[in-house]
């Protein structure tokens, strides 16, 4: 079963295109990934999809409804972001206690321990809590709710590092015994992508690829050497990457599928082939222009 | 559990190795149950589909074998096949590695193998 279904939806800002006729599916019980650039288009999806706002155009279900001002849908979902706003006389626990209510599957025991992991002051309002204190007390809502639809944008914002990794534990841990359909924004896939079963990459408000994580590791490599030998060997083959790192010397990103039949021959031709990690493999596959930040820098 | 995240070997096939090196160090023993997908999940921190990967690697290999419901478990000869597996891929995969070196640095076939004989030697002498 697809919990979310996107079809050909597009959000317009003014004269401004956030999405672009963006069409996906996403299926029960997975956890993706959504990544892309800081204006792709990230948050506004994942507002729509918790109902927060309209489609310009186009289809949008989630749980078969169209989530916008939908009652079922939202007390099946939840959208966590660091802009979450309680009232300003609730202590933490009354934020607790009252959310209680709002959310069926809510497991306070779970939000105790992890309030008190993270060595909470229970009477402490939410408003003055640091950036990262906060994402941390949102991101436990964010557990603990057990919504059959979690939605975190950016949760990990402000967090040190070692609760980043505290909070895709617990939020994985809890997930394995209590399987929901997770989406997870960020730009920094690396911290994430092991928890990831699919990633869905937008650029510009279109999307770039939707595809099991494992598929994204081995889509590309990347291959380093002799310039010309380098040349001669991708000639005519789509490069998704290229810059010069020395003189007479390239570095290309190249999809591995172009290059299967000529693989065994890339180490005798001198040429040294180099894992890509899938964070790197995102950057240049949204990449506004063929080169860098080093072209910035270069003198003609 | 940490994984090697710069290697380029792929999570699901790190675990699947793990798992070998446990069979080999008789952590596991024939017929025993290995773990599932999820507890390895848990302990890897990582995606249970991926953890579910690495477990089909093995099964593909017959190094584990599907009892329908009841999970995986470690094959009878497993330890043999995985001993006799990693001789091949593993020495095969360095030497391929010491040749292409060799080339680079101008070392003659005759020139290779006497430094592993030399070395070979000293190793006994130890």
């Amino acid at each position: 079963m697809n919990v979310i279904q996107c079809h050909d939806v597009t959000k317009s800002y003014g004269q401004n295109r956030a999405l672009d006729h963006l069409s996906f599916e996403i299926g029960e019980n997975k956890i993706t990934g959504l990544i892309g650039r800081n204006g792709a288009g990230k948050t506004t999806l994942l507002k729509m999809i918790a109902g927060y706002i309209k489609p310009t155009q186009g289809e949008l279900q989630v749980f078969t409804r169209k989530p916008f001002n939908n009652l079922d849908v939202s007390a099946k979902t939840i959208f966590i972001d660091d802009n979450m706003t309680f009232p300003d006389s609730f202590r933490l626990t009354d934020i607790l206690s009252e959310v209680a209510p709002f959310y069926a599957a809510w497991n306070s025991s779970l939000a105790d321990a992890l309030f008190n992991y993270f060595s909470f002051d229970p009477n402490q309002a939410h408003s003055n809590m640091s950036k990262g204190s906060k994402s941390t007390f949102n991101s436990i809502i964010g557990i603990a709710t057990r919504c059959p639809l979690t939605i975190f944008d950016e949760p990990t914002t402000g967090m040190d590092s070692a609760v980043r990794k505290d909070f895709y534990k617990a939020l994985l841990k809890d997930y394995l015994e209590h399987p929901r359909t997770i989406l997870l924004s960020s730009h920094l896939l690396s911290e994430l992508e092991e928890i990831l079963e699919d990633i869905l990459l937008i650029d510009n408000g279109s999307k770039c690829l939707h595809l099991p994580i494992m598929e994204l590791r081995e889509l590309a490599v990347g291959i380093r050497g002799n310039e010309q030998a380098l040349l001669t060997f991708v000639e005519g083959k789509e490069l998704i990457y290229k810059e010069e790192f020395a003189k007479g010397s390239l570095y290309v990103v190249i999809k591995k599928e172009s290059i299967e039949q000529e693989f065994k021959h890339v180490r005798q031709n001198g040429l040294e082939v180099l894992p890509i990690s899938p964070d790197d493999l995102c950057v240049y596959l949204t990449g506004k222009t063929g080169g860098g930040i080093d072209d910035v820098f270069k003198r003609s | 559990m940490i994984l090697n995240t710069d290697s380029m070997k792929p999570i699901y096939v790190q675990i699947a190795e793990w798992l070998e090196v446990e069979i080999l160090n008789s952590n596991m023993k024939e017929d025993e149950r290995i773990y599932s997908q999820y507890q390895l999940a848990d302990m890897f921190t990582v995606n249970p589909a991926t953890a579910a990967k690495g477990l089909n690697l093995l099964a593909d290999e017959n190094i584990v074998y599907k009892k329908r419901g009841l999970g995986m478990f470690v094959s009878p000869n497993a330890k043999q096949f995985i001993l006799t597996k990693r001789r091949k891929q593993i020495l095969e995969q360095m030497i391929k590695e010491l040749v292409i070196e060799a080339n680079r640095l101008d070392v003659s076939e005759s020139e290779l193998i006497m430094m592993i004989h030399n070395f070979k030697q000293d190793y006994k002498e130890e």
